[in-house]
């Protein structure tokens, strides 16, 4: 009964910490390139998930949506590129920092103006039965989301090592002068990487809604758990984001039953100052070398 | 110079004789937002009953028929925007009094400013117990706060006493962190303490406001055998709750305060909000004559099929006829006469939650039953079926049938 009661909670959080950690997958696409990330990444999450419920109210089929919400998704986050980051990157100065909060700040406002400030539900095709996997409860919802997850993480991998794009990406994250001497053009693969980076947004919006329901805040408090398994699993390693995602999930869970339920919070926390403490890179992260 | 002088002193007089002809009440609350559902509520159930009294005429205030004109303030439930409001209220002089407010904190945050100048607000809908018991603590001699709401006091009891009677010996109790939250737990545990101790809290729960996951406090409860769940929190996360509940296979009904009845909890619950329990002070359920009237009203006038918040909107339209009955008694729009007439209503005024003989009486500091117009009697205990609030004992039912009857 003990160990099943461990599996049921380890399984929940971790499913969820899956959704972090593909939140902390879209600041890795952006850092790899351009070294700079989207602060207002859980406003496209949320932005994203509100054009995708207006789409099914619109009576579009849900098979449509998806690939709509996820164009959505990537349009917003070229559209961070162009306004929030690529002078700035020009202008080697660190001001995309400021300008993607703002923007994050400006999607939040328009967010509540158009769709209001209600939470609402997000329809699935998806049964509400649970189904038992040896024991333990995993709804379809859930399972919705670690099919996600890695199929989105899959392809994106997959494309940066099989196609000659994809190896542009790769090479511009390794290094951006090289790179553009042997004729890649960075500010193109910049926006590329923001254009993934915001359909990965998009898709976590989708799958987490259905479980979350979608207003104005809905990605406020993952957003925060996103920066922490981006920090503690460092900004390089796909896998890394993955694991520790699932990780600090599951860690929440045992905590909230094993410790009180106000403590929910507390590994995660731990968990960071931890990894700021003993390795600042993160656990899977690689110590780069910076030129002065 | 002369001339501005002359043409200001007529405005003013003009203004003044304006302002004369009228009944000014303010209605407040969130029209916006997470607590939207009740404020609109509130407030179009009370533009309702103005516009009735309107149409008829306005009120008889001493020789002359005077209408009532509604000001409307939107505090989006933020207690620093409550405060704002009831200061720019407070200094308007000729207002006869305040209906309104949804969310307690704004209530601590504001009604101060009522009270310094003596303007009559009657709160309603919001239920937390501080709102009336910090004007007691304070012993406050004279007060021109009143409240028209199914406390929480009342409410809790409600909750444990239906728990009993349905036969549970094993409850678990969650609630959020807020002050709402963590008082409406205080409020359980007594009662279940005042009611002889016949139910044992197997599991104490806490869960935050944007909580979606509540697998822990829930395998919590389900280990500890519990049989029902006792619950105090806002539409959200009571949603996630019920979802969990599905989750896990746990099949305990919820039981809890009339949040349960707000439609962000029974839209974004469901199915799994099937069977849940809340105190209630009004049901959207054509049971009488005058309920069918207010709820075809309503529906018409605002153009619904339902009503967001139906305990919020009889309570918003019965707390407007209360207080015209008032206005007519003191036979004067100030506000400090209208108070005292209040304290003592001599004729009933017939409502669609109950005819109310009496609700309020002189303010005594040792009791703020004296300024709250609810009774056990007058609530009733609801279920949400199918995404609606229906009757959960067909007894209750059956009494408001009868006594509507006399």
């Amino acid at each position: 009964m003990n160990a099943l009661i461990i599996g049921q909670l380890a399984v929940s959080g971790a499913l969820m910490g899956l959704v972090y950690a593909l939140i902390a997958y879209g600041f890795q696409l952006t850092y790899a390139t351009s070294k700079s990330i989207n602060f207002g990444q859980g406003e496209l999450v949320m932005v994203s998930a509100f054009f995708s419920l207006t789409l099914l109210d619109l009576g579009v089929p849900y098979a449509l949506m998806v690939p709509g919400g996820l164009i959505f998704g990537a349009l917003l986050g070229l559209l961070v590129e162009r306004t929030g980051v690529r002078l700035a990157l020009e202008e080697k100065s660190e001001g995309w920092v400021l300008l993607t909060i703002i923007l994050g700040l400006f999607f939040f406002s328009a967010a509540e103006n158009i769709w209001g400030r209600d939470d609402r539900p997000f329809p699935t095709p998806l049964s509400q039965n649970p189904v038992q996997v040896f024991g333990i409860d995993i709804t379809r919802m859930e399972i919705s989301v670690a099919v996600g997850v890695f199929a989105i993480m899959g392809l994106i991998e997959l494309f940066k090592r099989r196609t000659l794009l994809g190896k542009a990406f790769e090479a511009v994250s390794a290094d951006r002068d090289a790179a553009e001497l042997m004729g890649i053009s960075a500010t193109r693969t910049v926006m590329l990487s923001y254009g993934l980076s915001g359909a990965v947004a998009a898709l976590a919006g989708i799958l987490v809604s259905p479980i979350t329901t979608v207003g104005p805040t809905m990605a406020s408090a993952m957003i925060l758990k996103a920066f922490s398994v981006a920090v503690v699993a460092g900004l390089d390693s796909g896998f890394g984001v993955v694991l520790i995602g699932m990780i600090l999930g599951a860690l929440e869970g045992l905590a909230s039953f094993y410790i009180g339920s106000g403590w929910r919070e507390a590994p995660g926390l731990v968990l960071l100052i931890l990894a700021l403490a003993v390795r600042p890179t993160g656990v899977f992260g690689k110590a780069g070398i910076r030129k002065v | 110079m002369k001339h501005h002088l002359l043409f200001s002193t007529l405005l003013t007089a003009a203004l003044g004789l304006q302002a004369q002809g009228t009944v000014k009440i303010a209605l407040t609350g969130p029209f916006t937002g997470g607590s939207a559902p009740m404020g609109t509520s509130m407030r179009d159930g009370a533009k309702l009953a103005i516009a009735e009294i309107n149409a008829a005429g306005g009120i008889q205030v001493g020789g002359k028929k005077m209408k009532i004109e509604a000001i409307e303030r939107d505090d989006e439930a933020k207690n620093e925007r409550g405060a704002l409001i009831a200061q720019e209220l407070a200094s308007m002089g000729d207002l006869a009094g305040v209906i309104g407010t949804v969310n307690t904190g704004v209530c601590m945050s504001g009604d101060r400013y009522f009270q310094e100048k003596g303007i009559t607000k009657i709160i309603t809908p919001a239920a937390g117990s501080a709102s009336m018991t910090q004007w007691s603590k304070a012993g406050v001699k004279d007060l021109s706060i009143f409240r028209f709401a199914a406390d929480d006091a009342i409410q809790s009891s409600m909750v444990v006493e239906e728990a009993i009677r349905r036969g549970y010996t094993k409850v678990g109790l969650l609630f959020d962190s807020t002050n709402y939250g963590v008082s409406g737990r205080d409020d359980l545990m007594n009662q279940i303490k005042l009611q002889g101790g016949k139910l044992q809290v197997v599991a104490q729960e806490k869960f935050n406001i944007g909580d979606k996951d509540m697998t822990a406090q829930l395998l919590r409860c389900k280990l500890g055998g519990a049989q029902a769940i006792l619950i105090w929190g806002i539409g959200p996360e009571l949603a996630a709750v019920a979802n969990g509940m599905a989750k896990i296979g746990m099949k305990a009904p919820l039981i809890g305060g009339w949040t349960l009845s707000m439609s962000n909890f029974i839209d974004n619950a469901g199915r799994n909000g099937n069977g849940t329990m809340m105190p209630e002070t009004f049901i959207e359920d054509p049971i009488t004559p005058k309920a069918k009237a207010f709820i075809d009203g309503y529906h018409r006038t605002f153009n619904v099929g339902r009503i967001p918040s139906p305990v919020s909107a009889a309570q918003g339209y019965d707390a407007v006829y209360i207080f015209a009955a008032a206005v007519k008694q003191a036979k004067s729009t100030d506000t400090h006469k209208i108070k005292a007439a209040l304290e003592d209503l001599k004729e009933p005024v017939k409502g669609v939650i109950a005819t109310w003989h009496h609700p309020f009486s002189k303010w005594n500091p040792a009791d703020e039953r004296t300024h709250e117009a609810f009774h056990r009697q007058q609530v009733v205990m609801g279920m949400v079926q199918d995404g609606r609030v229906v009757f959960a004992n067909a007894a209750e039912k059956a009494q408001l049938v009868k006594a509507a009857g006399k």
